[in-house]
């Protein structure tokens, strides 16, 4: 049983139960609020009832031409709420924002190339591994940068893997 | 006005961009360097001012820095036509303004700006988010009209609109207010049309905020409709204004079209069957975050018999509707939704508890292997009454026995089982042998469900998890009962245990924080706490846990370094908390202003921030206490304590965003903790008590905060007033207290005794009468500090007003003083406090925190008191030869001053004579002490079972069932490291407060031979 709406500020002092997982990064303020303010339709809380906030995503939008892609900063899910879909709910719903509001091309996420359970799950959402970032978390581990393509990329250009690896400083956005 | 191609602020961008490369670099002295270089040709230049002000802001240099923005704005704001004017030179000074707190400064200088070249929009737009930063909502508006009136532009008009509407939401703006920007709106879009989906939600809010439900519903459902692009919101949208204006059947229509989109969504199914049944508490917002489940309230619906049971017909018709066409078996919605309509039928008065009972064990059939299992079904218990609760559980654990599936969800129904047990409250009736069983088949069940956890990668959470936190509730619950502190070292045995197999699990952190607090070993304490990584919001929700034992504990450094991290984060992001409001202006997202304002707000008024604030003024006191010249410098830096009063006029109410959910069972509020009181029998259940125990709290928080707040004046009013006394008696024309200082210091004291709730004069008795034995304060320990700081700064009092004075017993001339007074009442707490405590580790919740707090608030102000009094005897520092001063002085107030040098010093030695006691009992004992109390030897019943499966699982697992990770972890597990960790802890804590009393002695020691 899930209601999922638009994130808003008050969650910030809720959200704690999800957070103390430590894999869920807490970022500093202007990180959520720069979101909020620039890509409310993007960030978003799923609730059960008693208001308990279940796990979130936030996201963004950018790009220019062909690479005008929908972006997934974040995804996380309450352990008490885990094995029940929630995570591809959620993704759907970014994923639906960026192919019918904004019209993107793609939808992008990095993960950490270690993070084998995760992976797994963005390939079984239809995600591809497009490139590998070399050190990218801290200078320390390799991420793989992995792509969906959108309605609007009928050819799936987008997604074609790169046949080389690349460093951070070739990324094209932060 | 515009910067030229190639030039900044009129500067060649040349020289400027190395200063900026430096800046950026964090190479400030040279960018200092290259900024003065640069000063040398452009004198004149407010960039290049401003630029340097910039520098010295980043180096700390803040006064240097205003003086040169001042600078910089004056020849800006100077009518010199020569001067240039652009966005650069006037965005730099404003951000070194806005860093050194002076935005008004910062919004002259735009206001200067805009007349100078009034149609400038860019001009304009830096305006407007000077008053953004100022929130100042009134010229927020008037500088959007104007950019709307120039550039026509729908945005402006937006922002005006924003800016009228939190004038009336967060400011004290008429709500007629909205009506003019209702106009306003009405008058573009019959000209212009809306372009943007997020002017429509402000439209629509603005409509909505005047309750004008039929117009809203008429442009949502107009051409201006089709800029919301999800249907789904337009419908909730839809729905919620028709059951606002109270078209209740057309609303249930609309939210019966977004079931059927969205059959999982909870709280649209509670609006539906909300509007079906008219009732409309669903769509007012919850005020009262405590208790956001109001399960068993009955309800008086507007509405007649037949209609309920039509509509609720409805309802389970339409409810089937969506089971029949899911396609995903792991929606709960429809399932819970029929719970819901079983539990609207009870609180009708109409229901059928068997029923319900039956549709949750249907429920738990096909979810109780759920982790949410038992927080989806919790709102639905609390309708049952306490047969139907144990009939129901019985049920339960049948269904359970007789289902067959997976290993993990016969795992996952079990631990169900146990939390809806824990719900229901059965847990606090049970016997001990029984609580004792529970406990045991938990840890069992965790141990032997480890293999199922084998493949699972190292940072995913194990299965079963839950049950070593739920064992750990109830071995506290078996040491409250039975005061056995083997239960409690079982409970912190088998979260170690957990944490050694998965390091990360948070849960147990959390409950090894409250544990090793309560068992005075905060050291430890800390670590877990730190290891739990919060940070950032986290520190606001979150710091609850440690903040408030550290507070009174004699870490002081680590203490302080809590204090300054959080308050860090709270300063800087309200610093720039606009600048993001400011964003949402500038994207277009209007509809996230009005909730960043509020949001603003929240933080600033919350309750620990001030609290923060004024602890920390105290805790500088507190480690400063043995230096009476440190301690002026301090009471300085706040304004004499009257920082820290003016603080608390300025609050209004308080907000309280303390997430006290994640707070174990026995000490639900920081003040509250069961296990310090006995166990009050099967009809106490903390749990239940919760909402009661939380308002009880914030009442209390608002008094704590007011009464610590009083604390440094009243300590900076009792230092000038013991000083003054004592020159009035060695100086011919000496110095009498101000008597305006003497009435305020009376003033508080009687403030604070009312807080206190006495009237100034009975505290005083009470006070006078402890003194003389003749009745101890009977209360709680933290109230016989207030009153014992009471008694402290009353003696400062009447140093100068004499207006106190206490026969001797003998019935003589002389008159005992009220220095004695003090010197008595500390001596007896202290003697009091040490003779009843026991070994510090094997007493778990002992007064060691009270006796802290004693040597270090009431007795340390004791002795800046009469640190103040020698100071002004000799205020050299050196002994005065015979005929001097301390000659003139009258010899009882020398007497007085000497012997309270003496019995403090006496004092603070019984404390430290048994904490040294303590310290050196040899470790080996100590550690016997404790790790024996679950060393079992057959003893039949008690404590040490639980710990005794896990010791003997570890020795039985075998590689090929739990795999390699795992068994590597359980080899790692060394119980006696857990026991030597928490009389390493205890020891470091008594270890610190030695050190804080050894100190003071030697201060005292200065004082002494002064004489």
């Amino acid at each position: 049983m899930t209601t999922i709406r638009r994130f808003c500020c008050d969650d910030l002092l809720r959200f704690a139960p999800v957070n103390l997982d430590h894999l869920t990064e807490t970022f500093n303020m202007s990180f959520y609020m720069t979101y909020l303010a620039r890509w409310p339709d993007y960030f978003h809380v799923a609730e059960a009832p008693g208001d308990r906030i279940m796990g979130y995503i936030m996201g963004k939008v950018e790009g220019q031409g062909e690479s005008w892609h929908g972006h997934v900063t974040a995804v996380t899910v309450a352990p008490a709420y885990r094995r029940q879909k929630l995570a591809k709910k959620l993704m759907n719903l970014l994923e639906d924002i960026s192919d019918k509001i904004d019209k993107a091309y793609f939808v992008d996420l990095f993960v950490r190339a270690s993070n084998a359970p995760a992976i797994k799950m963005y390939e079984k959402l239809g995600y591809v591994v497009y490139r590998r970032v070399l050190r990218y978390y801290s200078g320390e581990e390799d991420g793989l940068d992995m792509r969906k393509a959108l309605s609007r990329d009928v050819e799936k250009k987008s997604i074609i893997p790169l046949k080389r690896p690349i460093t951070p400083d070739e990324l094209e956005y932060d | 006005m515009a910067s030229k191609f190639g030039l900044s602020g009129g500067i060649p961008d040349r020289r400027i961009r190395p200063i900026w490369d430096a800046v950026d670099s964090r190479q400030f002295k040279n960018a200092l360097k290259l900024s003065n270089a640069l000063l040398s040709k452009y004198r004149n230049s407010p960039y290049a001012l401003a630029l340097k002000a910039l520098i010295l802001e980043r180096m700390g240099k803040n006064e240097e820095a205003l003086s040169v923005c001042l600078n910089a704005k004056e020849i800006l704001c100077s009518n010199d036509s020569n001067v240039l004017i652009d966005d650069l030179t006037l965005s730099t000074i404003q951000i070194v303004f806005q860093r050194l707190d002076h935005l008004d400064k910062a919004s002259s200088c735009y206001e200067h700006a805009c007349t100078k070249f009034p149609n400038s929009l860019e001009l304009m737009m830096g305006l407007f988010g000077c008053y953004v930063r100022e929130y100042s909502f009134v010229k927020q508006q008037q500088i959007a009209i104007k950019m709307y009136k120039t550039a026509g532009e729908e945005r402006f008009l937006l922002w005006a609109v924003c800016s009228i509407q939190l004038q009336v939401c967060c400011g004290n703006g008429e709500r007629k207010l909205l009506q003019l920007a209702e106009g306003l709106l009405k008058k573009h879009i019959a000209s212009h049309g809306l372009h943007e989906p997020e002017a429509l939600s402000v439209y629509i809010a603005l409509l909505e905020q005047q309750c004008k439900y039929a117009d809203a519903l008429e442009i949502l459902s107009g051409k201006l409709g089709s800029l919301m692009t999800i249907e789904v919101d337009k419908l909730r949208l839809q729905g919620r204004l028709l059951a606002k204006a109270g078209d209740y059947a057309a609303a249930a229509d609309v939210f019966q079209k977004v079931l059927e989109l969205c059959p999982d969504d909870w709280k649209c199914f509670l609006q539906y069957l909300g509007c079906l049944l008219e009732d409309d508490s669903v769509f007012t917002k919850e005020t009262d975050p405590i208790h956001t489940q109001k399960g068993i309230e009955s309800k008086n619906l507007p509405i007649s018999e037949e209609l309920f049971d039509s509509r609720i017909s409805n309802a389970v018709k339409f409810v089937h509707k969506l089971m029949m066409e899911a396609t995903n078996n792991s929606e709960r919605g429809p399932y819970l939704a029929l719970l819901e309509i079983e539990r609207q039928n009870l609180l009708f008065g109409k229901g059928d508890a068997d029923k319900l009972a039956e549709d949750l064990i249907q429920y738990f059939v096909r979810f109780g292997h759920l982790a949410c299992f038992t927080s989806d079904v919790e709102i639905f218990l609390q309708v049952l009454d306490k047969d139907n609760k144990s009939g129901l559980m019985k049920k339960l654990v049948k269904e359970s026995e007789a289902s067959i599936g997976l290993p993990t969800k016969a795992l996952g129904q079990s631990i169900n089982l146990f939390k809806v047990q824990n719900l229901i409250g059965d847990m606090f009736a049970l016997p001990v042998d029984e609580l004792e069983d529970v406990a045991v088949r938990m840890t069992e069940m965790f141990c032997k469900n480890l293999p199922l956890s084998k493949e699972l990668d190292a940072q995913e959470s194990m299965y079963g998890e839950e049950l070593l936190s739920m064992a750990c509730s109830v071995l506290v619950q078996l040491f409250w009962r039975t005061r056995d502190f083997g239960y409690l070292l079982e409970s912190i045995m088998i979260l170690e245990f957990g944490l050694t197999i998965q390091r990360y699990v948070w849960q147990y952190k959390i409950l090894l924080v409250h544990l090793y607090s309560y068992w005075n070993s905060l050291p430890l304490a800390y670590e877990r706490y730190k290891s739990l990584d919060v940070k950032n919001i986290l520190l606001e929700t979150e710091s609850h846990h440690i903040l408030p034992q550290m507070l009174g504990s004699p870490l002081w450094a680590d203490s302080s370094n809590l204090l300054s991290e959080y308050l860090k984060f709270m300063d800087d992001h309200l610093r720039e908390h606009a600048d993001l409001t400011f964003l949402t202006y500038r994207h277009k997202n209007y509809s996230k202003v009005i909730e960043f304002v509020q949001f603003k707000d929240k933080l600033q008024r919350s309750s620990q921030y001030l609290m923060a604030k004024i602890e920390s003024s105290i805790l500088q006191l507190k480690q400063n206490s043995d230096n009476i010249d440190e301690e002026e410098g301090i009471l300085e830096s706040v304004k004499r304590g009257t920082y820290l009063t003016e603080l608390l006029n300025e609050s209004k109410s308080l907000n309280f965003n303390e997430q006290l959910k994640l707070r174990p069972w026995w000490t639900p509020t920081s003040d509250k903790n069961y296990l310090l009181g006995p166990y009050e029998g099967a009809s106490c259940c903390p749990t239940e008590n919760l909402h009661d125990q939380i308002k009880q709290t914030h009442a209390d928080v608002l008094k704590t905060i007011e009464k610590r707040s009083l604390l440094p004046r009243m300590i900076d009013l009792s230092i000038h007033s013991a000083s003054a006394s004592v020159k009035e008696n060695i100086e011919t024309n000496g110095s009498l207290v101000d008597p305006k200082l003497s009435l305020e210091l009376k003033i508080l004291l009687e403030r604070y005794a009312k807080i206190l709730e006495f009237p100034f004069q009975d505290a005083v008795e009470l006070v006078l009468g402890a003194s003389r034995g003749q009745k101890a304060f009977e209360a709680p320990n933290l109230v016989i500090i207030d009153l014992m700081n009471f008694a402290v700064f009353l003696n400062a009092w009447n140093l100068n007003c004499h207006e106190i004075t206490i026969p001797n017993e003998d019935n003589s001339d002389s008159h005992s003083s009220t220095w004695n007074i003090v010197n008595t009442l500390l001596r007896k707490y202290v003697i009091d406090t040490i003779k009843s405590a026991g070994p510090i580790v094997s007493s778990p919740g002992s007064d060691l925190p009270f006796l802290v707090q004693l040597i270090t608030e009431p007795l340390s102000w004791h002795t800046l008191i009469i640190q103040s009094c020698v100071r002004s005897l000799f205020p050299s520092g050196k002994k005065k030869k015979k005929g001097t001063s301390v000659e003139q002085l009258n010899s009882q107030l020398s007497n007085e001053i000497q012997n309270s040098i003496q019995s403090l010093c006496e004092t603070i030695e019984l404390v430290t004579k048994w904490l040294k006691a303590q310290l050196q009992k040899p470790d080996n004992e100590k550690f016997e002490m404790i790790f024996s109390s679950i060393q079992r030897n057959d003893k039949g019943n008690g404590s040490g079972k639980a710990y005794e499966i896990l010791d003997s699982s570890v020795s039985s697992m075998k590689d090929a069932e739990v795999g390699d990770r795992i068994l590597q972890a359980l080899h790692s597990w060394h119980p006696a490291d857990v026991v030597r960790k928490i009389v390493a802890g205890q020891g470091s804590l008594l270890s610190e407060f030695l050190k804080i009393c050894e100190l003071k002695i030697k201060s005292l020691q200065v004082l002494r031979h002064q004489w």
